[in-house]
Formats: C-alpha cells, structure tokens, sequence
C-alpha cells in the first residue's frame, strides 16, 4: 500500500491530461522529467507549461524535451540559491533572472536583503536586462532598492528606465539615473499603496 | 509594428491612456450628497435596545469574518486583473495565451471593438509568459510588456509577473 502510494505521487505528470496534447514519445519525456523534478520537490507547473507552449507553438519533440530539460536544471539551481522554502513563482522567476545573467550569488543576496515574496524584484531584474540593461548594472539597481522598495516601485522603476532606454539613453547609464534619483524607495504614496485601491484593470 | 492607417488608432489608445485628473474634493461632496440623501431614512429605523443593538453588531462582525475568513488568505486573494490589449484591425481572431490558460487558444478569445483587442483575466501571483495568436497563425508578443529573452520555441512571447504585495 505504501509503494503504491509513492507511485501514485511520484507519477503526477504521467496522469496530467493536459500532456496528451504531446506526441507520446514527447509525453512520455515530459512525464519522467516532471516526476523526477517533483522527486526532488520542485514544482511541476512551470514544466508543464513550457511542454505546453512548445506544443502549442507546433515545436518539435525534441526541443520540447531540451526546453523542460533545461527548466528543470534551472530551477534546481534557483532553488539553490533561494532555499527550500522559495515558492513555485519565486523559483520561476529567478529562472528568469539566472537565465537573464544574474550569479546565484546575487538572487541569494537578494534572498538576504528582501523579505519574501521575492518574484517581482527577480522579474524586475530579468526584464531589465531584457530592455538592454547589462546583468550586473540591473542586478546591482534591484539589490540597491531591495531593502526598502515596495513591488509597485520596482516595477515603476523598471517602467522609468525602459522609457528613458526608448528616448535613446544608453541602458546602464539609464539605471544609474534612475536609481541615483532616489524616487523609487519611499513607502508613502506609491501607486500600489494599500490604501489605494485600483482604478481600473492595469497593464502588464 | 503598426501600419500607417493605424495611427488614428493609436492616438485613441495614447489618448484613452492619459492618467484622468479627479478633482480631489470629489470624495468628500459624494459623501456629503450621500449623507443628505439617506438622513431621512435613518428617522424611519426603529428604536433599539443597548442589548438588542449589541448582539446585532456582533452577529454581523461574526457574520463578516466568516465571509472574509481572513486567517484563510492565500496567493489567489492576492489575485491582480490586468487588462491585455493588442491594436491589429486587420485581425480577424486574436486569442491570449499562456501560462495562465495552459496555451490553449480556445480559452481566452479576445474581444474587439474597431480593431482594438482586450481581453481582462485575474491572475494570482508569479511570472507568466504569454503571446496573443492572431487569426489562429501568426505570434505576436505583447508591445506594451517586456519580452521573454528566453523563448525557446522561435516564436516571439512577453512576460507579466503579479506580485505578492504592492504590485
């Protein structure tokens, strides 16, 4: 009964309905690498999303496995730098960020500096560097405004740079204005105080 | 990515973006109307005992509790709805898809209204990645929102992360 019962939970994504959009070999890869993550206690969902967008997006089997091969690499390492008690958006977002150039010395300095949930300063930092900020410029901005910043300014800073990046200013020197303005680690009065409820839907 | 008889388009998504200026004495006058409004009904209430009134505050602060069940909070009660819109006015189906929809096409079908496409979802916190298919073929990744560096399926996608607190 116990065995059945580990087989039962070490077999989450070989039941997941959602795989039988893959081709079988493809599913059957999916599955061993989603119950092998989920093994070790990494979270599935992100796996199965990437084999899902991959099929979607008409892929092949092949790289469906390589793209949730390397997520799953990914996120054990995120883990590593997080901990044990990061939760599933933490580690995907700090996939993000490591994927982006981030050390796993930095999300786990971040992990020292910031109380938790840490996913919006980890996706701030890899969209920086998606706008063209260099991964040490972006990392070193997110962990000087770690401490105090709420989620809200990180993402208004983000927002203020990528403006500045679109007027023609060169991205690291954008993030070095910004960050040295100062306008983004107050409490008071940012869009997202909880005093303030939301208008209207906002934009991603 | 916009072609040139878009720019009528455009201006109207530019103008509809502008932040709308609220007198900031507006609260206190629709308060004030308000309270006006409602004086007389309060004469028509009936007169209650101090015991009677008491057990009708505590039924109804037990009552709130059991409804809000605020020791229950998790990640879906920090829940954001976020509005996505793509212009494509040649467009003849647009659908979101992503990591909040199992990047199916079929569940979340964009709305349009002269060629401006929208379409609001709830979405608890974390990262997502998502692209909008336009007439069932062609990938468009999102102009508004930063682009995912990390595609690996050759197809252009953005990301939107919801966060815990403040976002």
């Amino acid at each position: 009964m116990i065995l059945a019962a580990l087989l039962l939970v070490t077999q989450v994504a070989a039941q997941d309905p959602r795989l039988e959009r893959l081709d079988p070999d493809t599913r059957s890869a999916v599955a061993a690498i989603a119950d092998s993550a989920h093994g070790v206690g990494l979270p599935v969902e992100p796996i199965i999303q990437r084999a899902l967008e991959g099929a979607t997006k008409g892929a092949s089997g092949a790289r469906i496995v390589a793209a949730v091969r390397r997520l799953a690499v990914d996120l054990g390492t995120a883990r590593s730098a997080l901990g044990t008690s990061a939760s599933a958006p933490e580690l995907e977002a700090a996939v993000a960020a490591l994927r982006a150039g981030a050390t796993p010395q930095v999300l786990a300095h971040l992990r020292d500096v910031r109380r938790p949930p840490l996913t919006m300063a980890l996706s701030v930092l890899a969209d920086l560097v998606a706008s063209g900020v260099p991964a040490d410029s972006a990392a070193a901005a997110v962990l000087a405004l770690a401490p105090k910043a709420r989620d809200a300014d990180l993402v208004e800073f983000r927002r203020a740079v990528e403006r500045d990046i679109a007027l023609g200013a060169p991205p690291g020197a954008a993030t070095s204005v910004r960050l040295n303005t100062g306008a983004f680690t107050t409490d008071a009065g940012s869009p997202g105080s909880p005093g303030t409820p939301p208008a209207r839907p906002r934009r991603p | 990515m916009f072609e040139p008889e878009d720019e009528t388009v455009e201006r109207v998504i530019q103008h509809l973006r502008r932040p709308v200026a609220i007198d900031a004495g507006l609260d206190a006058r629709v308060m004030r109307e308000i309270a006006q409004a409602s004086s007389p009904r309060r004469r028509a209430w009936p007169r209650w005992s101090a015991g009677a009134a008491a057990a009708a505050a505590a039924a109804a602060v037990l009552g709130a509790l059991v409804v809000a069940r605020p020791w229950a909070r998790n990640a879906t009660s920090r829940a954001d709805t976020l509005q996505f819109v793509l212009v494509a006015p040649q467009a003849a189906s647009v659908a979101l898809v992503g990591d909040f929809n199992d990047w199916d096409p079929a569940r979340s079908p964009m709305q349009t209204a002269h060629g401006i496409w929208a379409k609001a979802l709830r979405l608890a916190p974390g990262r997502y990645r998502y692209a909008f298919l336009v007439n069932g073929v062609e990938w468009r990744a999102d102009p508004g929102a930063p682009a995912a560096k990390d595609d690996e399926f050759g197809t252009p996608s953005s990301v939107v992360t919801v966060g815990g607190r403040g976002s």
